[in-house]
């Protein structure tokens, strides 16, 4: 019986593999399931159809909310002949050549697809594969609910002089040139003027973090302190004179908009949603599969641009992030601002990555991306695209969006079922490549899980009938 | 400056006296050496070429409380004598000539030194007070007789 089991699990395999579309074969993009924007878009600038609804689609999206563009006919085609096209799956590379045209690629569709309204956005970036520490993570789990966290011994690198974990972080730093120079850089350039241009400081610091391995960068910002000295170093990382405090704190909405409007600043902020998600099935409470690294690198990403968070002080017993902004005042949205705001504030899964920091990555031998790809990171795409909009009827507004946006998790709980692991009929490949074809958004990725099941439940049954036989 | 220095610089050790200034060619070869125990330390000194060595910026003596460490990168080592150029040769003659007067504020130096000729930008480094600072040219970054 089991083997006429695997036997049906193969031939849906084939099944989902056969029916991705034809752009996808097109891509070559083998293993990774995905192409980058910036080839995605000349591949589409090569068939003519597509290179002139990309060029209408552009032109609609210039300036105009999304219900007048939807309501134009010819923005309309343009949308759905682009949600067949490669545009519509490519993903970006953090720090690659020309991240930004590839996060302008990806946005010239999907800022049509959700423009505003999503309270969580797909994130344009490539998933970062999870690395495994099991102890690691266990121990951070059950550490989690404390605040004051004892470090490992050897964190102090000499134990006459008081420890202090984010001195050695910056001598790690000054000892590596690279990341010597270009700290020094940041910080010249954060600290210079009376008042700084935090342009430049911006820029600098996103250098700082895209140049440096997150070895000794994650080190500087995520150290684990243990008085106030050190936390009021790991607080000044950032030289938040410059960078984070501001003479007005905006409303946390406010600010959100703006970031929206910036490409880099709304795809690193996606990002973070995306990996830093509280999730209530997994141990870690992060989402893809207890991944600390991607959760630390996504948030690492937001420094540098108008979301930038930071230590709100030098406390090291009970400390918290956010960004520059609040929610004193906002009205009648104050809840979704909350809720907002306690993505960082109260986020149990940024909390325990930042804490389990100090446990499983003081040393500087972890990459994140030295793990090949594995079949896990695929669940967290399927997630990520669940949150997108139903693209079949771009017409319908939808009343509840408002709800879903203030509700704490909205659709992030859609992808509990995949992560569990543990039905067999969800297997990654096959639920990834049925769930992402081109033409299929939401409904025609569940409604193909839907037949699955089916499927499955009639061959089990005819097993059952023929094994009674 | 190497001019204020009685001996040539060839002949100092490496010296690295950090409390109390940045200068490498610091130590005076007060005590007398002979010629063959000054000819052997040549023989053994490296010549000149970048070194370095861990310190906090504290001890760098340049008057900030820091406790963060850097690699402090100096010159130090020999300059041979084939380095010496037509204006050591010059100047020696001419001094020893007499032409140059020879006075107590007035040194001449007829070697070259291994002195940086080029400076690392700048190095910014957080205080024990929680402020930043940037200073320039505190790291040799090459090394050179000159």
């Amino acid at each position: 019986m089991w083997i006429y089991f695997y036997f049906v699990l193969f031939l849906l395999d084939g099944v989902a593999y056969s029916s991705g579309g034809s752009y996808s074969g097109l891509a070559g993009t083998g293993a990774h399931g995905w192409v980058d924007c910036v080839r995605a878009s000349d591949m589409c600038n090569q068939n003519p159809q597509c290179s002139s609804r990309y060029r209408v689609m552009r032109q609609c999206l210039v300036g105009r909310e999304r219900d007048t563009m939807l309501a134009n006919r010819e923005c309309q085609a343009a949308l759905e002949v682009l949600l067949v096209s490669p545009l519509y799956d490519c993903r970006c590379k953090r720090g690659m050549k020309k991240e930004l045209q590839c996060l302008q690629s990806y946005w010239s569709i999907h800022m049509g697809l959700t423009e505003g309204r999503e309270f969580y956005e797909t994130s344009p970036y490539e998933p970062v594969m999870p690395v495994r520490h099991p102890d690691a993570f266990r121990l951070a789990s059950i550490i989690s609910g404390m605040h004051t966290v004892t470090p490992k011994a050897n964190t102090c690198s000499d134990p006459s002089k008081t420890c202090n974990p984010c001195l050695d972080a910056a001598k790690a730093c000054n000892l590596n040139n690279t990341c010597k120079k270009q700290r020094s850089t940041y910080i010249a350039t954060c600290s210079k003027g009376e008042p700084c241009n935090r342009k430049r400081c911006h820029k600098a610091l996103r250098q700082f973090l895209d140049r440096v391995p997150t070895d000794y960068s994650h080190q500087l910002l995520f150290c684990p302190c243990q008085d106030l000295g050190c936390a009021e170093r790991r607080r000044q990382t950032i030289v938040p004179f410059c960078s984070f405090e501001d003479k007005v704190k905006p409303y946390c909405l406010e600010l959100r908009k703006n970031c929206r409007q910036d490409p880099l600043c709304r795809s690193r902020l996606a990002d973070f949603h995306m990996n830093c998600m509280v999730s209530q099935h997994t141990v870690s409470s992060c989402p893809n599969e207890d991944n600390y690294q991607a959760c630390l690198a996504s948030y690492a990403g937001l420094i540098g641009t108008d979301m930038t968070p930071n230590y709100v002080d030098g406390s090291f017993t009970n400390w918290t992030v956010s960004p520059w902004c609040t929610c004193k005042g906002s009205g009648n949205q104050e809840e979704e601002c909350q809720s907002f705001l306690k993505d960082f504030t109260e986020n149990m899964c940024l909390r325990n990555a930042i804490q389990a920091f100090g446990y499983g990555t003081d040393s500087l031998s972890h990459k994140a991306e030295s793990v090949p790809s594995t079949s896990s990171m695929k669940p967290g795409l399927e997630t990520s695209i669940s949150t997108s909009e139903p693209l079949d009827n771009p017409n319908d507004v939808q009343p509840e969006d408002e709800a879903n946006g203030k509700g704490n998790v909205p659709k992030w709980n859609l992808s509990k079922g995949y992560i569990g692991g543990d039905e067999p009929l969800l297997e990654p490949s096959s639920g990834y490549d049925g769930l992402t074809r081109p033409k299929g958004p939401p409904e025609d990725g569940s409604a193909c899980v839907c037949a699955s099941v089916w499927a499955l439940l009639l061959s089990l049954t005819a097993a059952v009938a023929n094994y009674a036989l | 400056e190497c001019s204020d220095l009685k001996p040539p610089c060839p002949y100092i050790l490496p010296c690295l006296h950090l409390s109390v200034g940045l200068s490498v060619c610091l130590q005076e070869s007060s005590s007398q050496t002979t010629k063959g125990a000054k000819s052997a330390r040549r023989k053994r000194l490296k010549p000149c070429s970048l070194r370095e060595v861990e310190v906090t910026v504290g001890e760098l003596g340049l008057g900030y409380d820091s406790d963060e460490t850097l690699l402090f990168r100096y010159c130090s080592g020999r300059c041979t004598a084939r380095r010496r150029r037509n204006y050591d040769i010059a100047l020696e003659h001419t001094r020893r000539a007499g032409l140059i007067k020879k006075g107590r504020r007035d040194k001449v130096q007829y070697s070259p030194c291994c002195r940086p000729i080029a400076y690392e930008k700048d190095i910014s480094f957080l205080d024990n007070n929680s402020r930043y600072h940037t200073v320039q040219e505190v790291l040799a970054r090459e090394c050179g007789c000159a």
